[in-house]
């Protein structure tokens, strides 16, 4: 079959609407607010080979490249040959899987006249699954909650209730767990209807010459735009907050001629708190930093991740091997983007961005005003980090995504009360492009009764780094009635507590001395900048 | 006779519908149209000047319309266009950077150079006051009204404001606060226009609720000179009949409403061509339908659900990136959901990153427009492609008004697509139509999808310049059965506005717990509401019999972060609350009901008219159909050679097959080999999909 430009151009974007639409039976499918608003999923189309032909446009980083490996880990359990039209594999190990084991990633085999032709994946991250629940706080992962290893939900269209049992008697709330696994069962039985409606619109036999002409093109142009980094090795070394102390990420980057290779050789090794990452998650988060810098128009496929090479030292943070803990790999995980940007600063210093003061996430967990149960989680977003000529947004996060949640919704499922939230003047890193602004956030307990905040804060020893000369973002710090408490600790507030959150501010991109005048007055004019804060990074005067 | 007048400001003409109770036949003489080049200056002078060219081309006198309907996209352009009233804000202390804060969130992850629309209201035009109500509307701090004062003489004297936004924490809850201050306002600045967030948008999320408030304070004064002008102008010209404008959900407000609220008067126009298929399909008998309005730089779609457009309380205004969510600033208010995607006859077509063809969303606009317009556009676009398949006639562009340089519109598919692509030119061409074709079905397939609308048994309507041109091949890849193209399509606004009833609606944010709900609670906040909703119709003078209401709830599980809206039955029961969300969250969610308490949170009340009398096309004369020529036109394989009608020619009953290029002025009507297309006994074309796969 020869496939002209218009024809793979259709084609191909008609695969993405798929795995686009697939998303949408999902979203609209599950319980859980974390699928339908933070779009925590992702769902992956493969060929008979196991290359991924078209992702869901929409879908946080984290799962980006991961379906591939996890789809070979399946088929070295349930080969390809023995695989029959109904049968559904799951698993949420974090090493076969996307890093922890809330993420539960399900199979479905495509037949097409009497063969695989295709095979669906679905992963969201699951409402519990049982453990200590989301957060840091387990030393092994045994203490995380439920692992299934890679087992066969439905074998021929018929369910394994034995695997639901288990999983309804390891997790809280039950129904919703078994409601978003099922949603998922239902997405890839839609992505099965669809793949072979396609075949027969088409009147393809398989995907195989159209997922090597799609995989082609994404790898010709990801070449083409790392050819034109500059060769050479770049390194950086970041120090970042631990549970007990500063671990130390590092990165080696060989960009050469049209291919790059990521390492990280130097990272400090796992520690005993839910917080290492597998090296899925940490592939996964340089393959989306790359994107962000090579191509971030082209559809994700496995033909973009072919020239991207990533290894890391087995066991080291970045590569945690079991039972090492992982609930909360993103804590660390989320630190590969500005330590990979800060090694290609040198390369492309005008497409790289200065730190962002990221997000916060505090849980809280306690009693209504009115009688019901509180669980749930606040986010506060620092400042984004500047670029060439583009100042940081304010209160915008990266390289995570999730919306806050608004005070009046806040203050009505908590009843707590935020006494304030407002910007920091002056939290954004100084520069030719200032970084984006922190902000104070305050919550009074106004529940009557003791509430229990966890933190996870990060960015509050070390700062986010400006950038080409730029000034670095103001940290991070919580405090509890006006007393600064450690930042990754839990606290139980009494009624009338206050607790308080400072967000760190982006950091500033290129000399401040280059900041033109306008923007410094404007600034001024707006009250991000104070008077003492222009004479004192800028020597602004007024004059 | 009485008439009917619809006036609809688009972006190059106004256009005007003029209907009387007998149908809208142009020749029977009970229908006529108008369209005049669109004044952005002052846009009321087209409108009456078109008003006065079109009556005096029928020898009739303003005195013989008895209602006319507008529609305006100048609240919008006034916020594109940041052309509106130095606006301030007054809000809780504490909370004076809601604006800058936004929803804390990316609309884009891979791009991080994305940028967001700065607040209507700058910083330092915000002032804060001491005061705070919680959410279940109790006061913790009283309002500090001279410290008020002070802050809002500040913004008068200092910041010279013209308009104020008050927006409290929690003014949904209990607006009393907000009154106090508005009518402090009111007798210390008699001329500042002031907006109320509790009034304008009483729901709660803060940012949105802020923000819909500081659009609607800042166009308000624009939109009251604009209003007065006209009303002014069409009284000048004898016009002594009801006036109203066209809102986005679909109604109509009386002038009195519209000048309240000019944020609900954002998108006008696109409502009314929504409100039109609506119209089309009621009177087709098919209730379910895909509205597909495709023009010069975008292409619109909506859901017919029922017979009745499919409704939202969101939409965004002065998107940083055109077509992406979140780049915006969000309205939230009553409004037909829309689809806008970034393609039409002036999208520029090119080869992207992967070797492939991409049109859109960037557009030649006008000027220099599309390559064959012949004013020196160097880029392919669409227009290029869809004469170089042969489907647009070089000579009769615009009913022969214009003509098109086919050779330009060749070199440029050639150098740009075909040359880079190793296509030939037919091939490269037909790939910049299909491409075109894959994305609105694409953008339909979402939206559909994200809202469990099934279309594969309904209906497409079709309209608007490049409508008809690609609505074939859209409901082929959808596996639509059918397409509708529409009488009288090149004015559907201006029809649509009037087929749409006076409406007001109001929603109001009030959590409680299904549970602690009493009946006598649940019917009187229910009566509060309707009676808030139904005020403006009384005052239009509406007859109380005539009015329709409609009730609705957004509800969820307790602890779930997202609501459905059910609709309520007319006389429903508060036992009844629990098994009408179970019923809708299944038909939403599939399956999966929860074990947990129901939470009511947004409470929402629709108020109707009667929808106005509008009789559908009186029958054209019978006629065989006989083609005024043949041209060569490509349908994938190789040009062959298609009969051109006239549209007009063609009487009821007529039959065509497939290939045929049926012209109208405004567009063509594009039948592929294979398909077939009948005049109905209204004069709509009724295409079936033969080939359907």
């Amino acid at each position: 079959m020869s496939l002209d430009a218009v024809s793979v151009g259709i084609m191909w974007d008609r695969l993405v609407a798929i795995s686009d639409e697939i998303v949408t039976t999902l979203v609209r499918t599950s319980f859980s607010t974390i699928v339908s608003e933070s779009y925590d999923l992702t769902v992956a189309l493969l060929d008979a080979d196991g290359q991924l032909m078209a992702q869901g446009t929409y879908s946080v980083p984290v799962f980006m490249g991961t379906a591939p490996a996890t789809l070979q880990h399946m088929l070295a359990r349930y080969p390809a040959e023995s695989l029959r039209p109904g049968d559904v594999i799951i698993t949420n190990d974090p090493w076969l899987g996307t890093g922890h084991m809330f993420d539960i990633n399900v199979m479905r085999p495509v037949f097409h006249d009497g063969r695989i032709v295709a095979y669906v994946i679905s992963i969201t991250h699951l409402p519990d699954i049982g453990g200590l629940g989301f957060g840091a706080a387990a030393r092994e992962i045994y203490h995380e909650g439920l692992r299934l290893p890679v087992c066969k939900l439905f074998e021929a269209g018929v369910q394994n209730d034995f695997i639901i049992e288990l999983m309804r008697t390891n997790v809280r709330a039950p129904d919703q767990v078994i409601g978003d696994l099922m949603a998922n069962v239902t997405a890839t039985k839609v992505g099965e209807a669809m793949l072979t409606g396609f075949l027969v619109e088409y009147g393809l036999a398989d995907f195989a010459s159209l997922s090597q002409e799609i995989r082609g093109r994404s790898e010709t142009a990801t070449r083409a735009r790392i050819s034109a980094m500059p060769d050479g090795s770049y390194h950086n070394e970041i120090q970042i907050e631990g549970v007990d102390g500063a671990l130390t990420l590092a990165c080696h980057i060989d960009v050469a001629g049209d291919a790059m290779t990521v390492d990280f050789a130097g990272t400090d090794g796992c520690v005993r708190q839910g917080i290492n990452v597998p090296f899925c998650y940490t592939r996964a988060m340089v393959l989306y930093s790359m994107k962000c810098l090579t191509v971030p128009e082209l559809p994700n496929n496995g033909g973009s991740v072919v020239p991207i090479t990533v290894t890391a030292p087995a066991g080291c943070l970045l590569d945690a091997q079991p039972p090492s803990p992982t609930g909360a790999r993103h804590m660390i995980g989320h630190f590969v983007s500005p330590l990979v940007f800060g090694a290609l600063a040198e390369a492309v210093p005008e497409q790289i961005q200065a730190d962002c003061g990221m997000m916060d996430l505090m849980t809280f967990q306690g009693r209504h005003r009115d009688g019901h149960d509180v669980s749930t989680i606040y986010f506060a977003s620092g400042g984004f980090g500047a670029l060439a000529g583009l100042d940081g947004a304010e209160t915008t996060p990266g390289p995570s995504n999730m919306a806050v949640v608004p005070i009046e919704v806040w203050e009505t499922l908590t009843s707590t009360t935020v006494e304030r939230k407002y910007l920091l003047p002056d939290t954004g890193g100084a520069g030719a492009s200032r970084g984006g602004l922190g902000q104070e956030v305050v919550i009074r307990n106004d529940s009557g009764h003791v509430m229990t905040v966890f933190c996870m804060a990060n960015r509050t020893d070390f700062p986010p780094l400006g950038l080409m000369g730029g000034g670095n973002g103001k940290p991070r710090e919580h405090r509890i009635n006006d007393v600064t408490v450690d930042p990754k600790g839990h606290y139980e507030l009494e009624p009338g507590d206050r607790i308080t959150m400072i967000e760190a501010g982006g950091a500033g991109y290129g000399d401040p001395a280059l900041r033109p005048r306008e923007a410094i007055e404007l600034d001024l004019a707006e009250g991000f900048v104070t008077p003492e804060g222009a004479a004192r990074d800028y020597g602004f005067n007024g004059e | 006779m009485a008439y009917r007048l619809g006036i609809d400001i688009g972006g190059t003409f106004t256009d005007f519908a003029l209907v009387n109770s007998t149908g809208f036949n142009e020749d029977a003489g009970t229908f006529a149209i108008h369209k005049q080049l669109t004044t952005p200056d002052d846009p009321s002078r087209a409108v009456l000047e078109g008003t006065a060219n079109l009556l005096r081309r029928h020898g009739l006198d303003l005195g013989a319309v008895v209602e006319i309907v507008h529609g305006t996209t100048l609240v919008t352009n006034a916020v594109i266009e940041r052309k509106g009233a130095r606006t301030g804000l007054l809000t809780t202390r504490g909370f004076g950077d809601i604006l800058d804060m936004r929803q804390e969130k990316r609309y884009d992850v891979f791009d991080l150079r994305l940028v967001f629309p700065d607040p209507l209201v700058p910083r330092r035009r915000r002032g804060e006051v001491d005061e705070r109500c919680h959410y279940d509307g109790t006061i913790e701090v009283p309002l500090d009204l001279a410290g008020a004062r002070a802050a809002l003489d500040h913004l008068v004297q200092e910041e010279r404001i013209e308009a104020l936004a008050i927006c409290l924490l929690h003014g949904y809850a209990n607006p009393a606060h907000e009154q106090a201050l508005g009518e402090m306002a009111a007798a210390a600045y008699p001329d500042l226009a002031v907006s109320l967030s509790s009034e304008v948008c009483p729901e709660w999320r803060e940012f949105e609720r802020f923000t819909t408030t500081t659009i609607n304070a800042f166009t308000q004064p624009m939109f009251d000179q604009y209003l007065r002008r006209l009303e002014m102008g069409l009284k000048e010209l004898g016009f002594g009949g009801q006036f109203f404008v066209m809102s986005s959900s679909g109604g109509t407000l009386t002038p009195e409403t519209a000048r309240r609220f000019p944020a609900r008067v954002i998108e006008s126009g696109p409502a009314a061509g929504a409100q039109m298929s609506a119209f089309h399909g009621r009177a087709l008998k098919r209730t379910e339908l895909l509205s597909f309005d495709m023009g010069g730089t975008t292409a619109k779609g909506a859901l017919i659900r029922g017979g009745a457009a499919i409704k939202v309380y969101h939409q965004e205004v002065a998107r940083m990136h055109d077509f992406k969510a979140g780049s915006g600033l969000p309205v939230k208010s009553p409004v037909i959901d829309m689809i806008e995607i970034g393609a039409g006859g002036g999208s520029i077509a090119g080869v992207d990153v992967r070797g492939t063809i991409r049109v859109g969303p960037n557009s030649a606009g006008a000027d220099p427009g599309p390559a064959c317009y012949g004013q020196g556009g160097g880029d392919a676009t669409l227009t290029d492609a869809n004469l170089v398949l042969g489907y647009l006639d070089p000579e009769f562009f615009l009913g022969g008004e214009m003509s098109l340089d086919r050779a330009a519109s060749e070199q440029v598919i050639r150098d740009n697509i075909a040359a880079p692509l190793k296509l030939s030119l037919a091939r490269a061409a037909w790939g910049i139509h299909e491409i075109v074709d894959e994305d609105v079905a694409r953008a339909f397939r979402i939206h559909a999808s994200e809202r469990g609308f099934d279309y594969r048994g309904s209906s497409m309507i079709a309209f608007g310049g490049s409508g008809p041109v690609h609505a074939m091949g859209v409901a082929r890849k959808l596996g639509i059965p059918r397409v509708i193209f529409p009488v009288a399509a090149g004015v559907m606004s201006a029809l649509g506005l009037l087929a749409s009833p006076l409406t007001f609606e109001v929603a109001r944010t009030r959590q409680i717990f299904v549970d602690d709900l009493t009946a006598e609670d649940f019917a009187g906040t229910l009566a509060a509401l309707e009676a808030d909703a139904m005020a403006p119709l009384l005052e239009a003078k509406v007859e109380t019999e005539a009015l329709s209401i409609n009730r609705r709830l957004d509800m969820r599980y307790h602890g779930q972060g997202h609501e459905i809206e059910v609709s309520l039955p007319p006389d429903v029961k508060i036992e009844a609350l629990a098994q009408i969300f179970r019923e809708h969250y299944a038909a939403v969610h599939g399956a999966a009901l929860l074990d947990a308490p129901l939470v009511v949170t947004t409470w929402k009340v629709e108020v109707s008219a009667t929808p106005p009398e509008l009789a559908s096309a009186a029958p054209t004369a019978q006629g065989e159909a006989a083609p005024k020529g043949t041209r060569q036109a490509y349908f994938g394989e190789d040009y062959v050679a298609a009969p051109v009608y006239d549209r007009q020619d063609l009487g009821i009953g007529v039959i065509i097959d497939g290939p045929a290029l049926i012209e109208e002025r405004e567009s063509t009507v594009i039948i592929g080999p294979g398909d077939r297309v009948q005049v109905d006994e209204f004069g709509n074309l009724i295409a079936e999909l033969v080939r359907l796969s």
